[in-house]
């Protein structure tokens, strides 16, 4: 159960090219959902497509056209900074969750529970609810501010906007990684616990030298995660504001929306190859983070 | 003692926190949020549940989610347990390669891929059904079930297997008999979070049902309007939470053990 297990340390593997046939159903099914669709996507990008039957070559065009915009990069720059902003909030958050859960007991189970709810919300649910809460006439949390005088203009201030993003954001996954660290946590004998408190190790002295090793793994895994589905935020972001006040929120996915929404097939083909050519860089960065983390755990 | 009013004191934050806008919700699903003849604005009743079962589109709509995400974990569990198997017990040419295929799948944004999948599930009758739903949603669930699983059978002892296997069990009957039993809080695990994304999800779900076999997700912005009955919204999203509370308090125990992820 460990979340630092390494495959070569297990001990119980074999080599052997047969067990690609465990593997075949999985991979066949994934080839059908997800590898065509990516190869039609790259050739449609190289059309300008009025209708499937009616389309022209037009080579790079939508690529030189796309890159060579300057609204591109301030999409990818926003989107970017909103990631950044979410791993900030959420990561120490989400950690200090895990590490003040009680270890067993109905607490915890409860906090688990609480942690997890916010998951099962339909995504395009969120902005609803969070649109609601800040009503200033029937909202909770809209009638306290507009008791206190606190000003709060989510469609008109870019700065609020982006508070209310981050704060959705953060309570909607928050729960996530508090869920990964707790099974990074679960992976720890109580002997070293036990160990620790013989050698009088502070609070921090724990956290540095038993829990931080056993965290790594899964803690780089749902760095992944939280920073690709905020780097890719559509549903969500596209509620609150539709990428308002004057784009100041409007991130790569919400571009690509509208082009999909205007049926531009083959602009929104090509900008989905750029898309996915960058999830798939940023992907390769996190395996190879892990690779090294691997490597280094063999190698005494 | 000060640590521990500590404690409780950010629980009790934390539960505000995450409960608060969720009160909202349950609080105006059961407040009337049009001017009516009969109800005046703002009472209390029960008057937008019984407006979810009067429109068809809206209970259809819930039945329509229920069999793609039910599907859509029948089909990821039946393809990643063996998968898992073949991860947890074996090494293999190209394992790698596969690891880093399942991250760079799991990761690919719905939008990216929701145009070309529309385009080839027209192509194969795949359109307007639960069946093509609950297809693509193993994009982002088969890996998160494979990797679930697989912590899970890493920590059942390799003896386990072959024990079995002397026994004459051939291996299918192997997975399904004695390995299945064996890891059911992985299965639980695994289930909740194919189901918890599969259910949450908008993108694939509003883009391959244009005329029918629509899910609540689209249903309910389906709601939104001129004149927005917001208690008759929050009434569909309560309903909507109810499948996924219950499949949380199953799997309580299970859900923050093995997400191992091994390279």
């Amino acid at each position: 159960m460990a979340a630092g297990a390494d495959r070569k340390l297990t001990g119980v593997q074999v080599h052997d090219n047969k067990a690609w046939f465990f593997v075949l159903p999985a991979a066949a099914l994934l080839c059908f959902v997800g590898l065509i669709p990516l190869v039609i996507n790259g050739w449609h990008s190289f059309f300008d497509i009025f209708t499937l039957d009616q389309k022209y070559w037009v080579g790079g065009e939508w690529y030189v056209e796309i890159l060579g915009e300057g609204r591109f990069y301030e999409s990818l720059g926003r989107s970017l900074l909103f990631s950044t902003c979410v791993i900030a909030v959420q990561f120490p958050l989400g950690l200090l969750i895990a590490l003040s859960l009680p270890r067993e007991g109905w607490v915890r189970s409860l906090g688990l529970i609480l942690l997890a709810v916010p998951l099962v919300v339909p995504w395009n649910m969120i902005p609803s609810i969070w649109l609601a809460l800040i009503d200033p006439e029937t909202g909770y949390l809209g009638r306290a501010m507009a008791w206190s005088g606190v000003p709060f203009d989510y469609k008109f201030t870019a700065i609020h906007t982006w508070i209310l993003l981050v704060l959705m954001d953060t309570w909607h996954w928050v729960g996530l990684v508090a869920i990964l660290a707790c099974s990074g946590l679960s992976g720890i004998a109580p002997s070293y616990y036990q160990a620790a408190a013989i050698d009088q190790a502070s609070r921090w002295q724990v956290f540095r030298h038993i829990e931080l090793p056993k965290l790594t793994a899964v803690m780089l895994m749902a760095l992944l995660l939280r920073f690709m589905d905020s780097f890719m935020i559509y549903v969500e972001a596209f509620g609150i504001n539709a990428g308002g006040p004057s784009d100041a929120t409007t991130f790569l996915s919400l571009d690509l929306g509208e082009e999909i929404k205007a049926f531009n097939y083959g602009p929104a083909a090509a900008r989905s190859v750029v898309h996915f050519v960058i999830s798939l860089m940023i992907v390769w960065v996190f395996w190879r983070a892990m690779t090294a983390r691997r490597d280094a755990e063999v190698t005494p | 003692m000060k640590r521990r009013a500590l404690g409780i004191i950010a629980f009790v934050l934390l539960a505000v926190f995450i409960l608060l806008p969720l009160l909202q919700v349950v609080q105006l699903s059961f407040t009337s949020t049009l001017p009516r003849e009969d109800v005046p604005k703002g009472t209390l009743t029960w008057l937008n549940y019984i407006n979810v079962f009067r429109t068809e589109r809206l209970v259809d709509s819930l039945i329509n989610s229920t069999i793609y995400v039910t599907l859509n974990v029948c089909l990821t569990l039946a393809v990643a347990l063996p998968a898992a198997y073949g991860f947890a017990r074996y090494r293999f040419t190209g394992d790698r390669a596969a690891f880093f295929a399942l991250l760079a799948f799991r990761v690919t944004p719905p939008v990216v891929l929701s145009l070309p999948v529309f385009l080839l599930f027209a192509q194969v009758d795949l359109i307007n059904t639960p069946v093509g739903v609950a297809l693509v949603h193993c994009v982002f669930n088969v890996p998160i079930a494979i990797w679930i699983l697989e912590s899970f059978i890493v920590s059942v002892p390799r003896e386990f297997d072959e024990t079995a296997f002397l026994d004459g069990h051939s291996t299918p009957s192997f997975l399904l008999r004695h390995l299945v039993p064996a890891i059911a809080p992985g299965i639980g695990a695994a289930a909740f979070f194919c189901f918890m994304f599969s259910w949450v999800e908008v993108v694939f779900a509003r883009t391959l049902t244009i005329t029918d076999g629509k899910p609540i997700t689209t249903a309910i912005s389906s709601l939104f309007g001129f004149r927005t009955d917001i208690g008759l919204v929050m009434a569909m999203t309560t309903l909507s939470l109810i499948p996924g509370l219950v499949m949380i308090w199953f799997v309580r125990h299970h859900i923050s053990r093995g997400f191992m992820i091994r390279v």
